[in-house]
């Protein structure tokens, strides 16, 4: 059976209309063989999640470059949780202040790239996390068995 | 630096067998001992071959002419500039693109600025402001007062222009889907201050087509938003004649990744797209071309840089010539704002920043003819500008205006023989791809169907590789990296208090107005957006009655229906 590919949802949040990143990283994440659904603008935190239970995906990427990440990037976490489905990878791109990271990482996103990260870096970092699962998922079976 | 003569074919000759010479006893020997840097050498967005020399020959190849090409400044073509005597007249006007918090800290900025030394700004609305909602619209939150200032209701509008109109010669409003609202606020403001709108030039942004493209801050489907700003275009052409109703804000497009080609050829397409709407209403062309402004943008290959703005210049006099048929100059004279920094700020390493500010600035005022430059700022990469920031992107301005003597000859690069090649080329690869968005049925139908989006969308990801991958050096960023780097750098910081000012002042000011009358005038709103009564008055009188932004969108929101890209026009 051919592997499945990994779903990634990338989401843009509130009116932030900032759009270069988002469509450089849904090429590079396609082209690094995953799959890719776009939400288009102006969404609130509800239908990311919403749109991520949906399409069963399994990595969430939130492109923010306004300056209103913290409004909304927590309420997604929260509402992750509330669904019970916060076992998705969910990292944050864009313009992001220091101190906000912090936050952001302590409040439950997996990581923060910065403008000037590699769009590379963050396919790789999403493969690693995904063999991981692989691999754990795959002990927890064969220790079933 | 004058142009050469064009050679006879006797001297032509010469010069190859000169060439020819120089070549073999002269650059071989020198290139086998110590090669060259690199295999081939490019310019860094167009890719076009860069040669080791460029001589009068290679002029004579491209068929450069003085007189078609070149001229003299103020007349045609306007390669050399718009004004007979370039920056010698007077240096280009110093604006800055600002805006943020409440419309009271931000005319505090402002006022500010315009005492340090700018001749005018730019007004940066908040995203809520620009995409036609109120301030308490569930989108809204934590974007209000955010990245730029809320503008709600008409007081917001007369606190906002609470300004030094001693100092003030030019103003630029960047709203684009909600421009009759944004037009008509500000001229009610203008009427409750006592201030005569002919003291000073507005200039409009109103170019919703190049949301649609790229920056993605639109409302209503493309048609609709070409009539809205149809409106304001006609309305402020027969009513306040000495504003610039239209402003093609190519360098958006150009932040959005597109080559300089793409920027002028998207940016052309669009700005004749309004043109024709505008030439269907009764005018003529030479009472509305004069009209049209564009504002572009500079990055790092200086070459590309100054070929861009001299080929910029000529091609919209000819097309304003040769394809619309004007007559008077005016209409032929480009109107154009420079915005160095669009792109190729760097996070790391910020004060960097400011060398490429001022290469970029440079640039701008080598190739001429911006009536206007904006300053960008060096910290823009991290959040909104510091204070500081502000004052280094002035000083940065009148380093290159009074210390470098760059604008003490009009267009001091011409007759360079690299310059003239690269103008020339720009010039025709420009119009090929103008004739093929003409084939398409011109920008708005090339909008509709996703091209100038999936133009682009390939053009980042070509930007981005070529970065990651090395093959473009960025100091800080590929070259010279500093692994220990602190990109600690001092930050403007704004409070949650804007945001909760703005909802205050809203809701008092919704709580105290006549129901009755904003009804009414919400009414005539919707009668005028069925049909095709100009949309400006009615919506003057909306804004008078203190309806708010929001309300006033809501009801052509209702009438034309919200655009929603579908993945073919979004880009991604």
């Amino acid at each position: 059976m051919a592997e499945r590919k990994i779903r990634v949802l990338l989401a843009k949040l509130g009116l932030d209309s900032h759009t270069v990143g988002v469509t450089v990283i849904a090429q590079s994440l396609r082209d690094a063989g995953m799959e890719v659904i776009y939400t288009g603008l102006r969404q609130t935190p509800d239908m990311v999640v919403q749109a991520a239970l949906q399409e069963d995906v399994d990595v969430i990427g939130i492109s923010s470059l306004s300056g209103a990440q913290m409004q909304h990037i927590p309420k997604v976490l929260d509402k992750l949780r509330e669904e019970e489905i916060d076992d998705k990878l969910v990292v944050v791109g864009g313009v992001i202040p220091d101190e906000d990271a912090d936050s952001l990482l302590a409040s439950g996103v997996d990581r923060v790239f910065t403008m000037g990260a590699k769009t590379s870096e963050i396919a790789e970092f999403i493969r690693e996390w995904w063999d991981e699962q692989q691999s754990s998922h795959a002990s927890v079976s064969s220790e079933g068995a | 630096m004058t142009a050469a003569p064009r050679p006879s074919p006797d001297e032509d000759d010469r010069l190859e067998a000169a060439e020819r010479r120089w070549r073999q006893d002269v650059l071989d020997p020198a290139l086998a001992r110590t090669g060259q840097r690199q295999e081939a050498f490019r310019t860094q967005q167009l890719h076009w071959p860069v040669q080791d020399v460029y001589t009068p020959r290679d002029l004579e190849a491209i068929g450069f002419d003085y007189l078609k090409d070149l001229g003299f400044p103020g007349e045609f073509p306007y390669t050399r500039g718009t004004t007979p005597g370039g920056y010698r007249q007077d240096f280009w006007k110093m604006l800055q693109v600002t805006g943020f918090g409440t419309a009271k800290d931000s005319s505090e900025r402002w006022s500010k600025m315009l005492e340090q030394g700018l001749n005018g700004f730019i007004i940066e609305y908040d995203l809520p402001t620009t995409n036609g909602y109120d301030s308490d619209h569930p989108l809204a939150e934590g974007e209000v007062a955010r990245a730029g200032t809320a503008i709600d209701t008409l007081p917001d509008m007369v606190q906002a222009l609470d300004l030094p109109w001693d100092k003030l010669q030019h103003l630029n409003s960047v709203c684009n889907a909600p421009q009759p609202v944004n037009l008509a606020m500000i001229l009610a403001a203008l009427e409750e201050k006592g201030i005569d709108p002919a003291s000073f030039t507005l200039q409009m942004s109103n170019a919703i087509l190049i949301e649609y493209t790229c920056v993605g801050r639109y409302i209503y489907p493309p048609k609709h938003g070409l009539r809205i700003a149809t409106d304001c275009i006609e309305y402020t052409i027969r009513n306040c004649p000495n504003w610039i109703p239209i402003t093609v804000v190519s360098a958006q497009i150009y932040a959005a990744r597109a080559n300089p080609v793409q920027e002028l050829a998207f940016g052309f397409s669009i700005a004749m797209e309004y043109l024709d709407a505008t030439l269907e209403r009764g005018f003529d062309i030479d009472e509305v071309a004069p009209y049209w402004s564009f504002v572009t943008g500079l990055e790092m290959d200086f070459m590309e840089a100054v070929s861009k703005l001299r080929a910029y210049r000529k091609i919209w006099a000819r097309l304003m010539k040769e394809r619309y048929g004007a007559r008077k100059p005016e209409s032929m004279e480009l109107r154009l704002i420079s915005s160095p920094g669009t792109t190729g700020l760097t996070l790391q390493q910020p004060l960097n920043n400011i060398a490429r500010l001022a290469i970029q600035m440079l640039a701008c005022a080598a190739g001429g003819g911006a009536y206007a430059i904006t300053t960008p700022l060096h910290d823009e990469a991290h959040a909104l500008p510091t204070e500081e920031a502000v004052r280094t992107g002035i000083a940065v301005q009148h380093i290159v205006a009074h210390e470098t003597g760059i604008a003490d000859t009009v267009d001091p690069f011409a007759g360079a023989y690299m310059l003239e090649v690269m103008t020339k080329r720009m010039e025709d690869e420009v119009m090929a791809e103008i004739e093929k968005i003409d084939a398409m049925g011109g920008a708005l139908a090339a909008i509709e169907a996703g091209y100038f989006q999936k133009e682009l969308a390939r053009s980042q990801r070509a930007r981005f590789s070529e970065i990651e991958d090395g093959v473009r050096k960025q100091v800080g960023v590929n070259h010279l990296v500093d692994p220990d780097e602190d990109r600690a750098i001092e930050v403007f910081k704004l409070g949650q208090e804007a945001e909760r000012k703005q909802v205050d002042q809203l809701t008092r000011i919704r709580r105290d107005r006549d129901e009755e009358m904003v009804a009414k005038a919400l009414e005539r709103v919707r009668e005028a957006a069925m049909g095709d009564e100009n949309l400006v008055p009615p919506i003057l009188d909306a804004v008078k009655a203190l309806a708010t932004q929001g309300e006033i969108c809501d009801v052509m929101r209702d009438v034309f229906g919200v655009y929603h890209p579908d993945s073919l026009t979004s880009g991604v």
